[in-house]
């Protein structure tokens, strides 16, 4: 605020500068995150991708022991394409058919293969709580 | 009897309008008793805002299922400690707490501070006003909680993770933080409106701020807590947006505390202060947008609901309204003083204060980029946990060093020589406790190592401040060593309630630390009989029992726990299954140990037909801490909040002594 030069000015440019040091450092070494996609739009998609989707059946296996499989599709919109999904890991309570979540993963020769208890539930509830796991 | 919340709801509405147009027009033109008047019907209108909210309340304890917003929160079956509770549990409801709050805040805030900065007061009256019109109107127009139906038998319920002793409060508490931030923001308002930019706004909100800040962080401690022993999946944030949503506001106001105290004191970082505090209120609105609108994929954030575009509107005019009077105010809020050296304490809380707003705005990128890139790319990236982890290392390690530096230092210049005498025996005892526990193997994690150490130094540093307080109140003539303690404290509230906060910071730190870098994790599917081991803890699987309750079905899974020879007793994990609303929910075992404040977490992941089951077990060390720091913190608030009639005089007198209208 001072007209003539001030310390204050250099710190709080130096110290712009060092927040945007960090943020490059950041994105150079994390990169970004992940896409965040619904299943109609994953066909022919490389690379990790986070997919958002509601639960369809059947829901078959064990989480633990070979895998949970089951289907995703579109929670919106007309889309009638599903994808097949491979999940291990931990699965939230709220798992069920009919359910919204969202899982991390890849597509691998037809079948997205989820990673190791990424699993997200959304609750469908009207009443917005906050139960849920992550 | 919905008629009458409805009435008193547009009552409100009108009261609020017209407390906006006739103070607004009474400020502008100096009119005494429509100023006044104005004043009156903000003070109504938190009396019509309490008989909508009794009618609301009574509604629910009735279980009057005509009300749409009661059949769809409640049921017959519900305790009546929870039907209170879904007062807040939906979003009109919800609305309307905000509007209480609002109203009574607005009220109380005014009301006591009318007779010693009237000038102030009259442009403060209609910013209050134009906040609850808005709210009002919500409630009014576009999600009325009165809005009624042909009663249906029974109500919906509440969904059983809600069902619970921390949902009375959590939700409350943010909102009373949430809501409390307005206060400085509309004194902050009512300082630029009316060009009486002295330090009285500031002396007027800071209890206020305080008290908001205060209750922000509990309430967000508090739902930690509860995620962490309910929602059972062994941590207890998980950077969703809308636990950011609570925690921008969070430090914003932190950063407002912090800087207000320069301004106190040397007349600088004004515009500073303003922007924090347009900030940190803006902020809390778009918290209530995030958690209300769905635009982010949360797992807290479903409710499609009507109001999204309205907040958004809303924060639209306040950010460009603020924004432009403070353009308009800013050749009048040159500071007297500057900055005299990069080595200062004021320098030194100016660097805490751009790495807490680095690290909110940080958190705030992270939290509406899937939104922008959606925008620009077409599809919405979501940045996950490491990117939060890394920001919260980044700026939040300094920032943690800081508060061990920054209360110490010189004001206006310090020499790098008496810096060195100073800080003598803090770093001593940081650099001893770093070396044990390199020693002891904490190498595993440098964020984990550096946390611990830098948190020695601060606690050194208050344990030095304590102590050399207390022996000069003990040379001045207090007769005991607890009776120097407790003159010190009483005389100096701000500065070692501050200490205490501070010192609440360092456990948190100190348990966040040891939870998450510290931590280890196994899993095991295991048959009855069969145990796992884990850190030097074995766990046998025993027993599978099950049992019927009145409204879900319990199975638990018992362990025995051992820790080396000594047996630990036992340890019960399992699932609920809750019949009417179809859904399970985990329950997890914990075991506390109270010395060394490590827990033992216990998942029953999957319960199979055969009786095995999936374990998944953590052991979190010094994880106690974080819910003790909770404690603390609330100790050390209490303290700077309490009244102190000679500080309020002191500040009083200061204020007008620099030739201020102190008492028209």
């Amino acid at each position: 605020m001072a007209r003539k030069a001030s310390p204050a000015r250099l710190v709080i440019a130096l110290s712009v500068a060092g927040v945007l040091a960090v943020f490059l450092l950041y994105t150079s070494i994390a990169g970004g995150g992940n896409p965040s996609l619904p299943p109609s739009e994953l066909a022919g998609r490389t690379g990790e991708v986070q997919l958002a989707g509601l639960v369809v059946g059947p829901v078959r296996g064990d989480a633990h022991d070979g895998g949970l499989r089951f289907r995703l599709k579109d929670i919106s919109g007309d889309s009638r394409t599903s994808v097949a999904v491979l999940y291990t890991g931990s699965v939230p309570d709220l798992f069920k058919v009919g359910r919204h979540i969202v899982v991390d993963g890849e597509l691998e020769r037809g079948t997205f293969v989820a990673q190791p208890g990424s699993m997200i539930t959304k609750c469908p509830s009207k009443y917005a709580p906050k139960s849920d796991s992550a | 009897m919905p008629e009458l919340g409805r009435a008193a709801l547009l009552v409100t509405l009108g009261l609020s309008v017209y407390a906006l147009v006739a103070g607004a027009m009474a400020a502008h033109l100096g009119r005494r008793r429509l100023a006044r008047s104005a004043q009156n019907a903000l003070v109504a209108s938190f009396g019509t805002t309490a008989v909508a909210a009794a009618v609301l309340l009574a509604a629910l304890l009735r279980n009057d299922f005509s009300f749409t917003y009661v059949a769809r929160t409640t049921s017959e079956a519900l305790p009546t400690a929870y039907t209170i509770s879904a007062f807040w549990g939906g979003q009109e409801g919800s609305l309307l707490l905000w509007l209480l709050v609002l109203t009574g805040f607005g009220a109380a805030a005014v009301s006591l501070n009318r007779r010693w900065a009237r000038d102030l007061i009259v442009w403060v009256v209609p910013v209050f006003a134009g906040v609850a019109t808005f709210f009002a109107f919500l409630v009014v127009a576009v999600a009325s909680p009165f809005a009624t139906q042909v009663a249906p038998a029974d109500g919906a319920g509440m969904t059983p993770s809600l069902q619970n002793p921390y949902m009375l409060a959590h939700p409350p508490l943010l909102y009373l933080g949430y809501v409390g931030l307005t206060v400085p923001f509309a004194f902050a308002m009512g300082a630029l409106l009316s060009g009486k930019l002295d330090e009285r706004w500031l002396i007027a909100t800071r209890r206020w701020t305080l008290f908001a800040w205060a209750a922000l962080g509990i309430g967000q401690l508090l739902g930690s807590h509860w995620a962490y022993v309910e929602v059972g999946w062994g941590g207890y944030y998980a950077w969703d947006p809308v636990e950011n949503a609570a925690l921008m506001p969070w430090l914003a106001a932190t950063a407002f505390l912090h800087s207000v105290m320069i301004q106190e004191r040397r007349g600088m970082l004004k515009v500073w202060n303003v922007l924090l505090v347009i900030l940190a209120f803006s902020l809390s609105l778009f918290g209530t947008f995030l958690t209300r609108s769905g635009v982010v994929n949360s797992i807290h954030s479903f409710t499609q609901s009507s109001i999204g575009p309205w907040f958004l509107a809303f924060i639209v005019v306040v950010v460009t309204v603020s924004l432009g009077l403070l353009f308009w105010r800013l050749p009048q809020l040159r500071s007297p003083t500057k900055l005299e050296s990069p080595v200062s304490r004021e320098a030194a809380f100016l660097y805490n204060n751009l790495l807490l707003l680095a690290l909110c705005l940080a958190i705030l990128w992270g939290v509406v980029y899937p939104m922008l890139s959606e925008l620009v790319r077409g599809e919405a990236v979501v940045l996950g946990r490491s990117y939060y982890d890394f920001f919260l290392r980044a700026f939040g390690l300094p920032l943690l060093l800081l508060m061990g530096i920054g209360p110490l230092i010189a004001w206006r210049r310090a020499s790098l020589k008496s810096l060195a005498t100073t800080f003598r025996w803090p770093t001593g005892v940081a650099a001893a406790t770093g070396i044990v526990l390199l020693l002891l193997g904490a190498g595993s994690s440098v964020p984990g190592l550096v946390a611990y150490t830098f948190s020695a130094f601060v606690l050194a540093t208050i344990v030095m401040e304590f102590a050399r307080g207390t022996r000069a109140r003990k040379a001045l003539g207090a007769s005991s060593w607890p009776a120097a303690f407790a003159s010190l404290i009483s005389r100096n509230r701000r500065r070692y309630g501050g200490y205490v906060v501070h010192a609440a910071i360092v456990m948190l730190a100190i348990g966040i630390a040891g939870s998450s870098a510290f931590d280890s994790v196994g899993e095991a599917k295991l048959a009855r009989g069969e145990s796992m081991t884990i850190g030097d803890y074995t766990l046998r699987y025993s027993s599978l029992d099950e049992r019927a309750t009145a409204n879900a079905t319990e199975i638990r899974a018992t362990l025995d726990v051992h820790r080396g020879d000594r047996d630990l007793g036992t340890l019960q994990a399992g699932k609920n299954a809750y019949t009417i609303e179809d859904q399970i929910s985990n329950e997890v075992g914990i075991r506390s140990d109270r010395l060394t404040g490590e827990d033992l977490f216990v998942i029953a992941e999957q319960i199979n037909r055969d009786g095995s089951v999936q374990f998944r077990v953590f052991v979190k060390p010094l994880v106690n801490l974080i819910w003790l720091a909770g404690l603390v913190f609330l100790v050390g608030s209490l303290v700077t909040l309490w009244p102190d009639r000679r500080e309020q005089r002191r500040l009083v007198a200061r204020a007008s002594e620099a030739g201020l209208p102190a008492t028209p």
